[in-house]
């Protein structure tokens, strides 16, 4: 849900030095269990089906966690306490819509997207695109607007992970962008989605633990949640504030994109293919929502509680907000807690860019050439292929230029939304939806996103406070979805085949 | 008992597709609001760019317009059938109305918090109002509604079987095309079966 927020914010972290043994033993331990899983995973790997959408699919525990796991980046546990920090109750609008956003794409998406799978062997989200419209220019023009996003977070998780490697073995970031994106690439492209699940099963239950873990103790240093409201009311009333120091356009900015916006996200979406068996739909949104919970419980304590404990003096001010996990960690809590949250923010950035990995290789050698009217012979050798050039691709960009890298990775999470959810949340769902006016959308969210960010980026234009690029361009994407499908509406049923409309009505 | 034959299935398919009047409904009060509900907040963010600043009025333009998208997409996606969204009426209603006034709260009771203000399960009234009526409170109703009416009103093993034979019947005739009239197999190049799909 956060992965978007996540990398961009985490790259203004200087992490501090935490090459305390037990944290390097930790480290080495996580290393030495990703790769155990990754072996096991590549002899399991025979055809391109395996390789995306995991062969016969996942048992429902496990993509449950797996997906929470590529969900939350390293922005719940370092970025997000970061920004509570600064602004208070505010920043939790990022992370409330998860009472409702797992199950709102359960009814949404979940569902017709598993049985277009059945119906039709899908294996990426362009590819629903193109069956819903008959179009294979709609998968393409998705396509290219996905690979546009990933080229974004690849490059900032690249450089995320660089920092994280850096900060637990102090081997330099350099060394740390490459030793951490050749792990992953090493599970990506020998035991591709397959070893990406079972290693976010495993990462996704390292980041609960260590959440759950942190949670209980800041409450227990605080003296409960009562007493840390007591503290930080007595100096900073503002801070516990329903808006904390945000506008209220903005913090509801960030639930509409938030909420809206979970809809569009490739990484989460592209999950529903894998169920192995659709009726296992029933108990996947209340378990994502409760998992979310857990992991995202660090997120709010050590924010909040962080605030009561500078405020009282049992913590030295912080150099800055993004400070305020690694400050708790390494100045607070007993150090084999530190170990275990320092390796579940690498957890974190290597299951995102596991994901966007394998995401990024379909579209590069399954959903462009079906776009050009071609196929690819052989998609599993291609695809370990293409796994590896965009692995190397995104270490080098994020070794050039951090600037550029934290930009790249900022508009992520809102081209996706603005691209993909008018055509694909609500073209799933309305029959009435058109070719032309998927196609009108998801230009008009490419565009404007790429536009306003670029001109906010280049300090050409600022916006009013409270809105953003993202929100602006996911509205207009909607409305021009909406207005030209409705313009179009003579064509809208021819475009739809029957098992398409079969799935669309069931 | 035998396979049924493709025209069979197809058959069987075209007699139990056909969505009726009362979802039909649904769909269209879903897809009115949820058009209204963006236009809402397209309003919201345009009155932002006023050169006097955002007017007080344009936050409450979100604190509805979002609940009312969220609600009008979920029912967009749980209508199904004849059926509507069903017994799902209750929590989605249950919800929308949680955000609403969490949201609505918010923007409307004064700022009290202090240091001695009153605490509800450790924050003050208004984040309270916020982070548990907006943010845990739906975790305990819509996916519980979900698991529970997920036989009747989302997936039920017939849905996913009818699929399947559907499926089957695409790929039997693929597989024999000569078994076809032409006009049949000319027809068959416009199917996306193969995701070649021509504009």
């Amino acid at each position: 849900m956060i992965a978007g927020a996540g990398v961009s914010a985490l790259l203004q972290v200087a992490l501090p030095n935490a090459a305390r043994p037990a944290v390097v033993a930790v480290g080495i331990l996580y290393f030495a269990v990703v790769l155990g899983i990754s072996v096991w995973a590549a002899r399991r790997t025979n055809t391109a089906r395996d390789f995306f959408v995991a062969g016969k699919g996942i048992g429902l525990i496990a993509l449950t966690v797996a997906s929470v796991s590529v969900s939350v980046s390293g922005f719940a546990f370092i970025g997000g306490p970061g920004f509570i920090y600064a602004v208070g109750l505010g920043a939790m609008y990022i992370v409330l819509p998860a009472a409702v956003t797992n199950v709102m794409g359960a009814w949404v998406l979940a569902k017709r997207m598993r049985l277009l799978g059945e119906a039709r062997a899908l294996i990426t989200i362009p590819d629903a695109i193109g069956a819903r419209y008959r179009s294979r220019g709609a998968q393409g023009l998705s396509a290219v607007a996905i690979l546009v996003g990933i080229v974004g977070y690849m490059a900032t998780n690249a450089l995320a992970m660089g920092v994280v490697i850096n900060s637990i073995f102090g081997v330099g970031l350099g060394w740390g962008i490459w030793i951490g994106m050749g792990v992953t690439l090493a599970y990506s492209a020998s035991g591709g989605i397959l070893a990406g699940i079972y290693n976010d099963v495993f990462q996704g239950t390292l980041m609960a633990v260590a959440s759950v873990l942190v949670f209980l103790f800041v409450l227990n240093f605080g003296g409960g949640l009562g007493e840390i409201s007591r503290t930080i009311l007595a100096h900073d009333p503002t801070f516990l504030g329903p808006w904390g120091r945000l506008t209220p356009l903005a913090a509801l900015s960030f639930f509409f994109v938030f909420s809206m916006g979970s809809l569009g996200q490739p990484q989460a979406v592209h999950k529903y293919y894998m169920l192995r068996d659709p009726l296992q739909l029933k108990w996947y949104p209340l378990l994502k929502t409760l998992g979310l919970v857990l992991v995202l419980l660090l997120y709010f304590s050590v924010g909040v509680g962080v605030k009561a404990f500078v405020l009282s003096g049992r913590l030295s001010p912080l150099a800055s907000p993004d400070q305020a996990t690694p400050a708790l960690l390494l100045n607070v809590t007993p150090i084999l807690l530190a170990a275990l949250v320092f390796s579940g923010v690498a957890a974190a950035t290597m299951s995102a860019a596991n994901s966007f990995i394998n995401i990024g290789a379909a579209i590069v050698t399954h959903d462009l050439p079906i776009a050009l009217g071609r196929r690819v012979k052989n998609e599993l050798r291609w695809g370990r292929t293409v796994t590896v050039l965009i692995a190397i691709a995104a270490a080098i960009t994020a070794q050039r230029s951090g600037t550029m890298v934290a930009f790249l990775g900022i508009f992520g999470w809102g081209l996706f939304a603005s691209t993909l959810v008018p055509a694909l949340a609500v073209g799933l769902n309305w029959q009435g939806a058109t070719r032309l006016g998927a196609m009108a959308s998801i230009a008009t969210g490419l565009i404007i996103t790429l536009a306003l960010e670029t001109a906010a980026y280049l300090k050409v234009f600022s916006f009013p406070a409270g809105v953003t690029a993202s929100a602006v361009a996911m509205v207009a994407s909607f409305l021009v979805f909406f207005i030209v499908s409705w313009l179009t509406r003579r064509n809208a049923q021819a475009e739809i085949d029957p098992d398409v409309r079969l799935v669309m009505e069931l | 008992m035998t396979e049924p034959t493709p025209r069979e299935s197809r058959a069987l398919y075209n007699a139990s597709g056909p969505v009726v009047a009362a979802a039909d409904t649904t769909r269209r009060a879903a897809l009115i609001t949820l058009f209204a509900a963006i236009a809402a907040i397209a309003l919201g963010y345009a009155a932002a760019f006023g050169s006097r600043g955002t007017p007080a009025w344009a936050p409450w333009l979100l604190a509805l317009g979002i609940p009312a998208a969220l609600g009008a997409i979920m029912i967009l996606g749980a209508t199904r059938g004849d059926r509507g969204v069903g017994p799902l009426k209750i929590p989605f209603a249950f919800v929308i109305l949680m955000l609403v006034l969490g949201f609505g709260a918010a923007l409307a009771l004064p700022a009290s918090e202090g240091p001695l203000s009153r605490l509800w399960l450790g924050l003050p009234a208004r984040a309270a109002i916020v982070i548990y009526g907006v943010g845990l409170l739906p975790i305990f109703v819509l996916p519980i509604a979900y698991a529970l009416t997920f036989e009747t009103q989302t997936l039920s093993a017939e849905d996913v079987e009818r699929v399947r034979e559907l499926a089957r019947v695409n790929q039997a005739e693929r597989d024999t095309p000569l078994a076809r009239p032409q006009s049949v197999r000319a027809n068959e190049a416009r199917k996306p079966s193969d995701n070649l799909m021509p504009e």
